[in-house]
């Protein structure tokens, strides 16, 4: 009994943890983009500002009982996400409920909080939430197919599913990285990660300049603040997923925020160097040059 | 006992006595001409009955007080008897069904039919072959007289093309008879040597005239154009006499010279056979008018049987059985199509949607359609099992192809026919009344045709043991019903219920797991059938026909019980389909592929039986020739019904054009029979190769394939009974793609996706079913905001799709996580991608479906909607219930799966620990996982709704539009072309590549039909030239001039 | 002996069938259709008398007289000629049929040509 105890008191720290280095990372993100582009950009805790403005708001409205859960189902698949997955290696406590479900569980269980918000925006009824998630949706599937095919080339590389085991097969030096031993999953990977993380060239899903942040364009208050958490959890969930993946995890937390903040910058880096997609040219990227190195990679596995 | 010679005593004495009746009495000496026929019909079923019970004996009859050679005589045998009842039966009840006709054009027309019959009973009978002649000619003149009987220039111009055509086939038959009289010194078919006589000169020639003039009376392929003529022009209650009377004495008359063939002429006949058999039913495509088809359709079956006897000899004793099958059915069959058109007496097909107002002619009708079509338990069925098995047997592979492609032929248009009958718009008149007269003979056809069905089955060494007692309570339903759905709906899910009950204790693995689907899967989807009001006629006896086919595949331990129950469930299913609306084309095609199928399954069956012994399932086992032919075969034919790739293209709009009940019963259920097939098949035959290659390997691509087009094409329709049905396709491609895997994971995952898929497909048909059952319309775009109004429904819809698309914590994430240590197992990598990229298309049409319906804009119109009726929601919350439970304890659905699946591929099974399930690379464990999304879940939702105390609800249109107000949910409602961009994309996946692939056969089929039926250009001499050149041919093919 | 009665009966009646298929095949009015017919079946009964025939031998008729003189084994096959009258009699009830349906149909269109009959086809 005192060990379910104590694993939820950890859950709740790594949390905690994963909560504000997200926010974090948004705001110091939007400083890089911001100063890129000659401006000055906002402060770098103007993350947690909006949250705490967000969740003050007196006003509060409900388009519906799927809108008004809506962001139960997102932040549940963000947290949910981060917790069936070793956060720390080699510590049993930051393993959290990654005992529950390999691999396998992580890849589709990112797609309860999508379906969930996706439901909730389209119960507000405004154009643009369902326009944003049928875009979202179609991009998925696109990058989805690299992204299975890089998965399946590392899960055929080490003979398991099971996360832990993969980043234990990484430990021991660089060398031993997924991206040095097996570049082509790798490459296949890291291009599917672009859109995964939902930048330029890939964020026409929330498009910020056209359609007011898609999906959630109807959320606001206390239901936009859960949104807010979700949206530091979930991208930093994903950072520490390719880095077990191909970056061989982390031992401890300065590790974990060093690789995250660096693969994170790979896609802030084609994101500010490259003009945003339409989807249709998005989902074409995606079946041409990603498609045929994740195709490469899994061949390269088999023979 | 009475001597067969009073047969020809009464009819030709009542038809001289004829003569002396006046015009006053012409009631009366009709009756008597009536009494006649029944006489004959008398003498000849007590033969036929004294001769099968073996009180009498084989008869010879002597005339003229000398032996043959010197005096005809005639036999009576067993045959004799038996074509000879027969014709009389037609003869008296085709004289009943024209009495009035006949009565009114006068006595002549009696004298006429009595010497038609009188003339056929001696040919059958005589052995003497000027005898022959001379009865031929007899019935061929009177044959000419009574196609006049309606006189009318199209009436004479076929009369006198028959008269020409007649003529110089019966000189040439004189030609014969003369040049045999020379050579051998008599005219007794007994006393001409047999044997290969053929090849001496004079003597061959004189069988061969003979011989080949018979066969022109049978009209074979292209000199039967004054045949088709004739059907086209006289009165439908003649062309019975021709088609059904006639055609069956000269086969008898062919039959009787057998031992004359030569091994060379007997080929030719079974090429001629063959041929017209094609032929006829090719021509048939392009034809409209409703006796001209029968006739092509009738010429069609004779040749058939003009075939089998040209391969008499390869059909060892089973020779008999399979000509009396087929030659029975065409008769009773035919027999009864014509009557019925000549009470409808419309000039196109497209105009007989006048038959469905009287309900028992078009069961009737239906009845003698599936008769002609070879479908169970009509004795045509046995006889072309037996006839494809003995071909098969003789490895007579092409001569099985003809036979099924003709069949297929005749099929399309009769199936055409059938569906304008049923579908096309009504027609106003209604149907003038019908006398008994004309009722009775068709009535009495039909109740011959299903108990010789039954007969023959009895006969036959195996069929015998089929269970009829399904099919019974089916039949018996038609019975029932004008009785109030409530009533009926309740005896047939009981009646389901008892027959599972029964059946229980015997089930065992994988037929355990389909018994289930299949029957209580039916009881479920019948409670649906609560909801409807009045009668609801016509639709439970056609369910209980499949669901008996259904249960019958289960209960199946021989390839015929097999094949029987396939049929039966095809049969069902087609009737249950074509009662959706604008269901014509939908309907055609899904039993043109199904019949195709079928036919693939019944040659692989009849190939299967090649060097073993027995037909139970099990030689499937042991096959040691033809085993990759048949697996690829069988493999067709279960992927019909799957609907693979490639043969999908019935299903979209079969399954969402049927009613809302029916619609989960031919997509939830039906599609398992497939797979249950596929899993019987890959059970007993394992994998096959084919030059070198592993057939399940390219099963295992047509899967992958077949689940991407599948989704794609769903996530691209407006129409969401649509959507859903392309979806099957989808999730059937999955299932196949587990199969082919051929390991356990791969069968695990197929399996717990066959039966979550039959959960949650159901559950879906049902709740859109409801949804458009309240606003009579399918196209999403029109929907929208129904969550407020149907809020079960929603829900349902809700689980499903999460079900569907393999989100954890629910159970469709199971078939995702097995398929994917599968292919980690199996090494198909690329295909294993590419079954997750489906799997991820899939999300775009469950969420255009649930947004476009339930979420985004409610519409004006559908502000008084109410929530889908309590017996449609209730199977959806029963199948729930059972989700969720499978969800939480994953190991009380895949733990005994995988027991069942162990003993055929023991390798690679899961390990479980409690419901914690270990492959050999990864783990899950979905009852934790279940507890762990749960309680996140809720959490979370405490910390909204404690944040969000004081929220307000507001209105439909309170939304933030940028600087405007939208005005209309119309126009606000996101949904129509949902995924435009998608489509732009790779729409160039979702051309109807294969729809127009199919289109193109189709075409060109009728195509080459109407180019080739421009050879009966209408003239009576080109007629006589068709005859001409066909005797030059035979005669060059028999004696090797080619 | 090729130019024996039997023989040049036969090619007779071989001519006489052919020119009546002949006939019946490319004339165009019915009436000579018939007689086509009729010529057709005359060849006919003419190649069955010819092969019934026997060289020197008498006619069929079994009377005292035959019996007497024993010649009765001198008569020709009395069959072929039974059957040729029969088969005339026969030809006869065609013939007056087809005449029958010629008459029908000329009251039906006015019009004796047989390519005025060509409604029905395909």
């Amino acid at each position: 009994m005192d060990t379910i105890w104590i694993k939820l008191l950890f859950s709740l720290l790594t949390i905690f943890i994963v909560l504000n280095y997200g926010l974090l990372l948004q705001g110091v993100v939007r400083k890089i983009g911001a100063r890129v582009g000659r401006r000055y950009g906002i402060r770098w805790y103007q993350p947690w500002i909006d949250i705490i403005k967000n969740y003050a708001k007196r006003t509060k409205i409900t388009h519906g009982i799927m809108y008004y859960i809506a962001p139960a189902f997102r932040l549940t698949g963000g947290i949910g996400l981060l917790l069936f997955m070793p956060v720390i290696y080699g510590t049993d406590m930051f393993s959290n409920f990654s005992f529950t479900g390999d691999l396998l569980l992580l890849l589709y269980f990112q797609f309860f909080g999508v379906l969930g918000m996706a439901l909730g925006a389209a119960e507000g009824g405004h154009p643009y939430s369902a326009m944003g998630v049928s875009r979202g949706l179609a991009q998925v599937t696109a990058y989805e197919l690299t992204l299975t095919l890089g998965i399946i080339a590392i899960a055929v590389q080490y003979q398991t599913l099971s996360i832990t085991e993969i980043v234990a097969a990484q430990q021991g030096g660089i060398a031993n990285w997924t991206i040095i031993t097996n570049p082509l999953a790798g490459i296949a990977l890291m291009l599917a990660f672009l859109a995964a993380m939902g930048r330029s060239p890939f964020d026409v899903v929330i498009a910020p300049q056209e359609i007011p942040i898609g999906p959630p364009t109807e959320f606001h208050s206390g239901l936009l603040g859960v949104l807010q958490l979700n949206r530091a959890i979930f991208p930093a969930a994903k950072l520490i997923l390719f880095m077990n993946l191909l970056f061989g995890g982390a031992t401890d937390w300065g590790t974990l925020i060093i690789k995250t903040f660096l693969i994170y910058m790979w896609s802030v880096f084609v994101g500010v160097a490259f003009p945003r997609f339409r989807v249709d040219q998005s989902i074409r990227w995606y079946l041409f040059i990603p498609l045929i190195i994740g195709v490469l990679a899994v061949l390269f596995m088999k023979f | 006992m009475v001597t067969p010679i009073y047969i020809i005593v009464a009819l030709l004495g009542v038809a001289f006595a004829l003569g002396f009746s006046g015009q006053k009495q012409i009631k009366a000496a009709g009756t008597l001409a009536l009494g006649a026929l029944a006489f004959s019909l008398f003498v000849s079923l007590e033969w036929l009955i004294g001769l099968y019970t073996e009180t009498y004996k084989s008869t010879q009859i002597f005339t003229a007080g000398v032996n043959p050679p010197f005096s005809i005589n005639l036999f009576m045998g067993t045959g004799e008897a038996l074509f000879t009842t027969l014709i009389n039966f037609i003869g008296l009840f085709g004289g009943l069904y024209l009495f009035n006709k006949l009565i009114k054009k006068g006595r002549s027309t009696f004298i006429a039919l009595l010497m038609l019959i009188m003339g056929l009973n001696v040919v059958v009978m005589t052995r003497d072959m000027f005898n022959l002649f001379v009865f031929l000619e007899i019935s061929s003149v009177a044959t000419a007289g009574l196609i006049i009987l309606n006189q009318n220039k199209k009436s004479l111009a076929a009369g006198f093309k028959y008269i020409i055509a007649t003529g110089i086939i019966a000189g040439i038959l004189l030609i014969g008879i003369i040049f045999m009289y020379r050579f051998t010194g008599s005219l007794n078919i007994d006393d001409i040597p047999t044997g290969n006589l053929l090849m001496i000169k004079g003597f061959g020639t004189a069988i061969f005239l003979i011989l080949t003039s018979i066969l022109l009376e049978l009209k074979p392929f292209p000199a039967n154009g004054w045949g088709l003529d004739v059907y086209q022009g006289t009165h439908a209650g003649i062309s019975v006499f021709i088609s059904a009377a006639s055609g069956t004495a000269l086969l008898y008359v062919l039959y009787k010279f057998i031992p004359l063939m030569s091994p060379s002429f007997a080929f030719a006949l079974s090429l001629v056979g063959g041929l017209t058999f094609i032929a006829s039913n090719l021509l048939g495509l392009k034809q409209t008018h409703p006796n001209r088809l029968l006739g092509y359709s009738s010429i069609g079956q004779i040749g058939l049987v003009v075939l089998v006897i040209g391969l008499a000899p390869y059909l060892g004793d089973k020779f008999e059985y399979i000509a009396i099958a087929l030659l029975g059915t065409h008769v009773f069959a035919k027999a009864g199509l014509f009557w019925i058109s000549g009470i409808i007496q419309k000039d196109n097909i497209r105009k007989w949607t006048i038959l469905r107002k009287n309900k028992l002619l078009t069961i009737l009708f239906g009845v003698f359609m599936l008769a002609l079509l070879g479908f169970p338990p009509f004795p045509s069925f046995f006889g072309k099992w037996e006839l494809i098995t003995e071909l098969a047997g003789n490895g007579f592979i092409s001569w099985m192809v003809i036979i099924l492609l003709g069949s297929f032929l005749e099929a399309v248009y009769l199936f055409r026919w059938l569906g304008y009958i049923l579908k096309l718009e009504a027609a106003k008149k209604e149907l003038q009344p019908i006398s008994w007269n004309k009722y009775l003979p068709i009535i009495i056809s039909a109740i011959l045709l299903i108990a010789s069905g039954f007969g023959m089955s009895y006969l036959h060494e195996h069929a015998k043991f089929i269970n009829y007692i399904p099919l019974i309570v089916a039949a018996a339903f038609i019975l029932i019903d004008r009785l109030p759905v409530f009533i009926k709906n309740t005896l047939a899910i009981a009646s389901v219920g008892l027959w599972y009950y029964m059946m229980y204790p015997d089930l065992e693995e994988f037929r355990l797991i389909f018994a289930t689907i299949f029957l209580v899967g039916g009881i479920i989807t019948l409670l649906a059938g609560y909801a409807y009001k009045g009668k609801r006629q016509g639709f439970y006896p056609m369910a209980l026909i499949m669901f008996a086919g259904l249960g019958g595949l289960i209960e199946a331990k021989t390839t015929l019980e097999f094949f029987f129950a396939w049929e039966l469930m095809t049969i069902g299913s087609y009737f249950l389909i074509i009662r959706g609306k604008k269901s014509i084309s939908h309907a055609l095609s899904y039993m043109l592929f199904s019949l195709g199928g079928a036919y693939a399954i019944l040659a692989a069956f009849g190939l299967a039986t090649v060097n073993n012994t027995g037909i139970s399932l099990d030689i499937l086992a042991n096959l040691n020739i033809y085993a990759p032919a048949i697996f690829i075969l069988l493999a067709i034919g279960f992927m019909t019904k799957t609907a693979s790739l490639g043969l999908h293209i019935w299903l979209p709009g079969a399954h969402a054009e049927a009613e809302t009940d029916v619609s989960p019963m031919v997509s939830a259920i039906l599609l398992k029979a497939g797979l249950f097939g596929l899993i019987v098949m890959m059970i007993k035959m394992g994998d096959q190769m084919i030059f070198g290659l592993s057939i399940s390997y390219f099963l295992g691509w047509l899967g992958v394939f077949t689940a991407i087009i599948g989704n794609l094409m769903a996530a691209l329709q407006e129409d969401a009974k649509r959507l859903l049905a392309y979806s099957s396709i989808g999730v059937l491609g999955y299932a196949l793609f587990g199969l082919a895997l051929m390991s356990h994971l791969g069968w695990l995952g197929a399996t717990s996706i066959a039966i979550t898929h039959f959960m949650f497909k159901t559950t879906l048909f049902l709740a859109i079913g409801g949804v458009v059952w309240r606003l009579k319309t399918k196209n999403m775009y029109q929907m929208g905001g129904l969550i407020k109004k149907m809020p079960f429904s929603f829900i349902s819809v809700l689980i499903s799709i999460i079900v569907l698309a393999g989100i954890p914590p629910l159970t469709g994430f199971a078939g995702k996580w097995l398929f994917f240590n599968a292919i980690m197992e199996k090494g198909w990598y690329l295909q294993g991608a590419l079954i997750s990229f489906a799997g991820v298309i899939a999300f775009l049409y469950c969420f255009r479906l649930i947004h476009s319906v339930f979420l985004g804009q409610l519409k004006d119109e559908h502000r008084n909607v109410k929530e889908a009726p309590f017996w449609i929601l209730l199977p959806q919350y029963i199948i729930l219930g059972v989700l969720i439970i499978f969800s939480a304890f994953p190991n009380s659905l895949l733990k005994p799966i995988g027991e069942f699946i162990t003993p055929y591929l023991p390798n690679g099974a899961l390990v479980w620990d409690g419901q914690m399930a270990y492959s050999l690379y990864g783990y899950w464990n979905g009852e934790l996982i279940m507890y762990a999304v749960v309680g996140i879940f809720v959490a979370v939702l405490l910390w909204i709704i404690f944040w969000n105390r004081k929220i307000k609800k507001v209105k439909q249109f309170d939304i933030v539009y940028a600087a405007e107000r939208p005005f209309l949910p119309e126009t606000t409602h996101y949904a129509y072309n949902f995924f435009a961009h998608y489509k732009k994309a790779v729409g160039i996946l979702a051309q109807p590549m294969i729809s127009n692939f199919w289109e193109g056969v189709s075409e060109i089929g009728h195509s080459v039909s109407d180019k080739i039926r421009r050879i009966y250009n209408g003239s009576g001499q080109a007629y006589l030239i068709h005859i001409i050149g066909f005797i030059v041919i035979i005669f060059l093919f028999t004696f090797g001039g080619f | 002996m090729i130019f024996s009665l039997v023989n040049i009966s036969l090619i007779i009646g071989i001519l006489l069938v052919l020119a009546g298929i002949w006939a019946a095949i490319t004339q165009k009015n019915i009436i000579k259709i018939i007689i086509g017919f009729s010529l057709f079946d005359t060849g006919i009964h003419i190649i069955m008398v010819a092969l019934g025939y026997v060289k020197n031998n008498t006619a069929p008729i079994l009377d005292s007289e035959n019996l007497r003189t024993g010649t009765a084994d001198k008569i020709v096959d009395p069959i072929p000629q039974a059957l040729v009258l029969t088969a005339i009699v026969i030809g006869l009830g065609v013939t007056a049929l087809m005449l029958v349906y010629a008459l029908k149909m000329y009251r039906e269109k006015k019009s004796l040509n047989i390519n005025s009959f060509k409604d029905l086809k395909w």
